[in-house]
């Protein structure tokens, strides 16, 4: 075994099964799906209607459903931390730390599963909004922002989520971390209103918080040229340096949470 | 170390965080193909053993080796060479019990092919041929524990380690699941390393036991040899007055190398003399005016031994006896 597949081994059959958790079920499936339909479809024209008048010159339903897929892929993500818990007390942890493979990759392979159903809910965001009637103007590079800055969001979130569940170890006490962690930091970010019009000391803070840079990145990459995202971050002329630095914070965020994830992992499964 | 072993425990020592000394000093090996049972009371360091072997605990001193393969320094090849079953059920409840197999297999590097060979194989061994395309929740506490053990031996490991693996599980399905491990001794040659409290059942199925008492090795050998060791029989007094002052006679009579053991109103004492002479000294005791109210002479047991040998055993022999 090369010491490529060696550092990779397991995560295969792991993040399969992982997928195979997840959409067993009707419930699994629509519960997954649902979400995404719901917002584009009743949430985002609710307000578009309500909030639509801030700024004449942003389509503001566009804007805002930007805005969801920084609402709803965190949420993925905290919400599929109860499985790292289902699985401690109901399920096959105990097996997968004997098992002939790196301990990583339990933890990577459970972030790629999350990472996967975060990206068919984001796709389905794109293609309902499109069909709802969104107007984006973006070109390849544009959606490789968009997915770059959707996925590095998912991982960042998961990563905190498994160190949550790992650390606090009960459902019925990680129940209420999912809309506290996964959804509070989203009203500040910028997906309802441009973060330019928040209060300055609550603009500054939220500099501070990957969801600012994914929206601002997002954004970016669906809606290039009209969304004043990134200059209120960066406050530089150039669109693109503005979006690599912060999709340059959003991996080193990912990275950090995801190495802390790992730790936090090997650490509950020895001794 | 011995090579060939198939595992060996050399002066292995783990203290847990807050000065917990669970094991203390413990050296034992275990041949290829044996079937070896570490015993003890609650507490007395088996399942900690048990973890360093699985690599779950870190050993905070000593070396641990598995099918050759030191723990500490190669885990994933130690794990690559073993199988566990864990005391408590540990299937995933979201799958069948033949998606249970397979992940197995994938996470052990067993090719699809032999993968499906296998479970075929084993399904029919462990009389789950009928239900291994049900979801493992529909499984009763019995056929979870067969499809478990079916798991821990399906990458045809060296070693496979049994944590209590009949624990709450009723007589007629411990005798099952005790007939299935000698059955994978014998077709594939594997080493089985088991913890249970059932002391009759390890004296039966186990070739040698580890006796274990708070950390520490405190007997090492084939049951029959122990408990031959101890004195081949058993006195015991059930007495009305003072149980002290019977155990001290019966310990006067200089009939076994150990002292007797006093639980309750019973006085035991293991012996090593003939029948004759057993009799005779016994009906002087309870001649003497020690409130002698019964007495029985029988051949030791394993459970015996370990009631001698560990701090707890009385209490730990009731459980069994329960």
């Amino acid at each position: 075994m090369t010491t490529t597949a060696g550092a990779l081994a397991g995560i295969g059959p792991l993040y399969r099964r992982r997928l195979a958790v997840t959409t067993r079920t009707l419930s699994g499936i629509v519960g997954q799906i649902a979400t995404p339909i719901l917002w584009v479809l009743i949430v985002a024209p609710a307000l578009d209607a309500a909030l639509g008048g801030f700024d004449p010159a942003i389509d503001y339903y566009t804007f805002v459903a930007v805005g969801q897929v920084a609402f709803l892929v965190p949420f993925t993500a905290m919400f599929n931390g109860l499985n790292v818990i289902v699985d401690k007390d109901f399920g096959i942890t105990r097996e997968l730390v004997v098992a002939p493979i790196p301990r990583r990759a339990v933890t990577l392979a459970n972030a790629l599963g999350v990472l996967t159903i975060a990206l068919v809910q984001v796709m389905l965001i794109v293609v309902l909004a499109v069909a709802r009637g969104a107007r984006f103007h973006t070109s390849v590079s544009g959606l490789v922002w968009f997915v770059a800055a959707a996925a590095l969001l998912t991982l960042t979130i998961y990563g905190v989520a498994e160190i949550l569940a790992l650390r606090i170890r009960r459902q019925e006490a990680y129940g209420p971390l999912i809309p506290a962690v996964g959804v509070t930091p989203w009203f500040l970010s910028g997906a309802l209103v441009p973060i330019s019009v928040l209060p300055s000391g609550i603009e500054q803070l939220t500099l501070l918080s990957p969801w600012t840079h994914a929206v601002a990145v997002l954004r970016h990459g669906l809606m290039q040229g009209s969304d004043p995202g990134l200059a209120a971050i960066w406050h530089l002329d150039s669109e693109p340096v503005m979006a690599a630095l912060s999709t340059l914070v959003l991996a080193l965020f990912a990275a950090t949470t995801l190495t802390l994830a790992v730790r936090a992992f090997r650490r509950a499964a020895t001794a | 170390m011995q090579l060939a072993a198939a595992v060996v425990v050399e002066d292995l020592h783990k203290t847990y965080p807050g000065g917990i000394d669970a094991v203390r000093g413990l050296w034992f090996d275990v041949g290829p193909g044996e079937i070896f049972g570490l015993l003890g009371p609650n507490g007395a360091g088996k399942s900690t053993t048990l973890g360093v072997l699985t690599t779950v605990v870190h050993p905070t001193r000593g070396r641990a080796h598995v099918a050759g393969h030191d723990v500490r320094r190669d885990p994933l090849a130690a794990r690559r060479s073993s199988g566990v079953v864990f005391q408590d059920s540990v299937l995933d409840n979201e799958f069948t019990g033949r998606e249970n197999l397979r992940l197995h297999a994938r996470l052990w590097g067993v090719s699809r092919r032999a993968t499906a060979e296998r479970i075929a194989d084993l399904a029919s061994v462990m009389g789950l041929e009928d239900r291994i395309d049900d979801n493992v929740r529909t499984y009763s506490g019995g056929m979870r524990r067969r499809l478990e053990i079916a798991r821990a031996v399906l990458a045809r490991p060296r070693v496979v380690f049994l944590d209590e693996p009949t624990t709450g599980l009723d007589p007629a399905i411990r005798d099952a699941i005790w007939r299935l491990v000698g059955q994978l001794r014998q077709d594939h040659g594997v080493t089985v390393v088991l913890s249970t409290h059932y002391l009759e059942e390890a004296e039966s199925v186990c070739d040698r036991v580890a006796i274990i008492d708070r950390g520490r090795l405190v007997a090492n050998g084939r049951p029959r040899d122990l408990v031959d060791e101890l004195g081949p029989d058993l006195v015991e007094l059930r007495v009305d007055g003072d149980a002290e002052r019977a155990a001290s006679a019966l310990g006067g009579l200089r009939l076994g190398a150990r002292p007797p053991l006093r639980r309750g109103d019973l006085v035991a004492l293991p012996v090593r003399a003939d029948r004759d002479r057993l009799t005779a000294a016994v009906a002087g005791l309870s001649r003497d005016g020690l409130g002698v109210r019964a007495s029985t002479i029988r051949r030791s047991t394993l459970a015996d031994v370990f009631a001698h040998l560990t701090a707890t055993g009385a209490s730990s022999s009731e459980e069994t006896a329960a």
